[in-house]
């Protein structure tokens, strides 16, 4: 409480002008502040030695329905107490200008040009107004957030044409790649320039499978879009659907029962446990070493198949809803589980000393797509690619949810930023999920696993959840609208910032180290596109 | 060295480690069967994503681990659409994947067959009606399998690739 009160007082101290708001949950502040103030208040969270916040999330709102303007909200978490400020302002009228924060944060620019791209608003003084979401041959004026565009509005197609950005020279050449690419990946283009091997600049082209997951929510009531959250990126379902839930329940003030919350973690371990167990295996798969791959693919394929043994799914789909989790887990279930786990801790182990004891394989991890910690901040990097770069964050230590404020995490850490730390960040978070799923089963209280929601939520009311997922931080801000319906809901999957970060990774790498590179942060295209 | 080979004895062979599939809901049509007979009985396949939740596809690269190994049966991933005797797609067709799945259709040289893979890609699933997707697969291209599911098991289109590799008759 006094952090809050602590920050809180040295920004009405410093901006006199700004109005306090309530607070939108624990541990957070919220502010109105002038439009044309935004990049000076904006700057001074960041930069404050005692404060330096950390652009976490950036949204916009149509509004105009019910007030006749769009509302722009900003989300820092500062550094030292992961206290959440938000910053919110509105565009009244017929304003569609609101001053551009990159300039000074570079986490923002995507933020700030998907805001155009879905509302039309312009963020005067960005470096690079090109479109993102809408691809060149979208008819101009298209803006689908905007309230007056319809949900099942069918697009026209124009002519176009994307700038990338060029390197002239002698010797330099450009590689374009994608958006459909020689092995099982998802859609997406990345242009290389390249003088010889090594990469001079990487240009990422994304938003191929935008599917208009924000719009889609929309049309949906809170209880049912569960279902979408879970589609959002299909091997984070659990984490997805769960910082949905979790955002839900805080606007219907519901409690959640305790061994709910403890089964909810369970099965977000799991899935960041079979996700990282294929992770390890394809990026020793990408430096061709065939036999660790086919190691870390069996002991996946395990931890799946116990998933639909348990759930009836694979990837533990259907077992999030609002209010708890529909799937309970038995003593003799939990017996299952974690002597599997054990059986897999001890496997892993093993390939573990084969690879790392593995000379050829070191040599082609270590000091490859170097991210430094000084570029991951600048991009708000999060999860696991943070944690491989010195970003000592962890969204279920830092701001528990579920069962975490009972089941302490250790949170590894690593400076290198190379591929080899990522994959020792993965290597150790396998050995801390079996012990935490150990601690839940040790710990997990009896009772009802679901509490029934039975109010509607006030119109226009919204709120915030996070979750550390297998990747990241996931977050959710859903804004209720009438009849418990969805009025606007952001969704944002740890790659959308991890992404840009990649292009500064692979610089001065040779380009067959790029899927290496690639495969290390393994990020979500669906997720990042929507 | 002795470490890897005394790994790998004790853990022994893990393929066929699954749960066998219940007969396929839509069985591959006789149709289907007879346009994929030139292959003989090994198929190329190129994996096209045209919007999926990566679900798909993850099951699609699950086919290729040592549990259900894909390549005893003849069937293998191309890299390259040109290599490709079928086209795996998953996902709604997105606005910004439409060209691009054209594209990938023409550069397969004929004959091909194109199977849709995923609830997604037969009838657009939950993303149905967005502003951003164009319609299911078959809007586009001709599909001749559809192996539903979401995401289907891989022990399922291991299922309905089997059929398709079934000899005539």
């Amino acid at each position: 409480m006094s952090e809050t009160m602590f920050c809180d007082d040295l920004l009405t101290a410093a901006f006199p002008g700004i109005l306090k708001h309530d607070p939108i949950c624990a541990k957070s502040s919220h502010f109105t502040v002038p439009k044309d103030r935004l990049p000076a208040i904006s700057h001074y969270i960041h930069t404050q030695p005692s404060l330096r916040g950390r652009l976490t999330l950036l949204w916009a709102c149509d509004d105009r329905p019910v007030r006749d303007s769009y509302g722009l909200y900003y989300l820092f978490t500062l550094e030292a107490s992961h206290h959440w400020v938000v910053l919110s302002t509105e565009l009244a009228g017929h304003d569609r200008l609101f001053p551009s924060i990159t300039p000074h944060i570079h986490a923002a620019q995507w933020y700030e040009r998907e805001i155009r791209d879905m509302f039309g608003l312009i963020p005067q003084g960005h470096p690079d107004l090109r479109r993102l979401v809408r691809h060149e041959h979208w008819p101009k004026g298209t803006h689908p957030l905007q309230k007056d565009f319809s949900w099942n509005h069918v697009l026209e197609r124009q002519q176009g044409e994307y700038r990338f950005h060029h390197i002239d020279g002698e010797g330099v050449f450009e590689v374009p790649v994608g958006p459909i690419h020689a092995g099982i990946i998802e859609a997406g283009h990345f242009r290389f320039s390249v003088a010889g091997e090594p990469i001079m600049q990487l240009e990422l082209r994304h938003f191929w499978k935008h599917r208009g997951v924000e719009k889609l929510f929309e049309q949906l009531t809170l209880t049912d879009a569960v279902l979408l959250a879970e589609r959002v990126s299909g091997d984070t379902t659990v984490g997805h659907s769960l910082a949905y839930c979790q955002a839900v329940e805080a606007l219907l003030h519901l409690e959640v029962p305790r061994r709910a919350n403890y089964l909810r973690s369970l099965f977000l371990e799991l899935e960041r446990l079979y996700n990282h167990l294929g992770d390890i295996g394809a990026m020793c798969n990408d430096t061709a070493y065939a036999l660790a791959h086919a190691h870390c693919g069996r002991m996946k394929e395990r931890i799946m198949q116990l998933n639909d043994r348990l759930v009836g799914s694979r990837y533990l789909r259907g077992v999030m809803q609002v209010g708890g989790v529909s799937w309970d887990i038995d003593r003799s279930q939990f017996t299952t589980i974690v002597e599997e786990l054990n059986g897999i801790q001890k496997d892993f182990s093993e390939v573990g000393a084969i690879i790392f004891a593995n000379a050829s394989l070191t040599d082609r991890l270590e000091t490859t797509g170097v991210l430094t910690e000084r570029i991951a901040l600048d991009h708000g990097v999060t999860g696991v690619v943070g944690r491989a770069s010195g970003i000592d964050q962890d969204v279920r230590r830092d701001r528990p949810f579920a069962a975490y404020d009972e089941l302490p995490v250790n949170v590894p850490l690593y400076r290198y930023g190379d591929v080899r730390a990522r994959l020792r960040v993965r290597g150790d978070e396998i050995h801390e999920s079996i012990r935490l799923i150990r601690e839940v089963r040790d710990k997990i209280p009896n009772g009802p696993i679901a509490s029934q929601p039975c109010s509607l939520p006030k119109p226009g009311g919204w709120t915030l959840a996070a979750v550390e997922g297998w990747r990241g931080e996931i977050l959710y801000m859903v804004m209720a609208g009438e009849d418990g319906r969805i009025h606007r809901c952001k969704v944002r999957d740890p790659s959308f910032v991890n992404w840009p970060a990649i292009q500064w990774a692979v610089l001065g790498n040779i380009i067959p180290d790029f899927p290496l590179i690639n495969k290390s942060f393994n990020l979500s295209y669906a997720g990042n596109d929507l | 060295m002795f470490r890897i080979i005394k790994k790998s004895l004790r853990i022994g062979v893990v393929t066929g480690r699954y749960q066998k599939a219940e007969k396929p809901e839509l069985p591959v049509t006789p149709e289907a069967q007879d346009k994929a007979s030139p292959f003989k009985r090994s198929l190329a396949i190129r994996e096209v994503d045209t919007g999926s939740c990566n679900a798909c596809e993850m099951e699609m690269s699950a086919l290729l681990n040592p549990v259900y190994d894909a390549d005893r049966f003849g069937i293998h991933i191309a890299a390259s659409p040109r290599h490709a005797d079928a086209l795996v797609v998953t996902g709604p067709v997105t606005v910004n994947m439409e060209r691009a799945l054209k594209d990938v259709y023409r550069q397969t040289p004929d004959p091909k067959i194109v199977i849709a893979l995923g609830d997604c890609a037969i009838n657009c699933g939950i993303f149905k009606g967005s502003y951003a997707v164009t319609g299911p697969v078959e809007r586009h291209i001709p599909v001749d399998v559809r192996i539903p599911g979401c995401p289907p098991r891989p022990a399922e289109i291991l299922a309905a690739l089997s059929e398709l590799r079934k000899p005539k008759g």
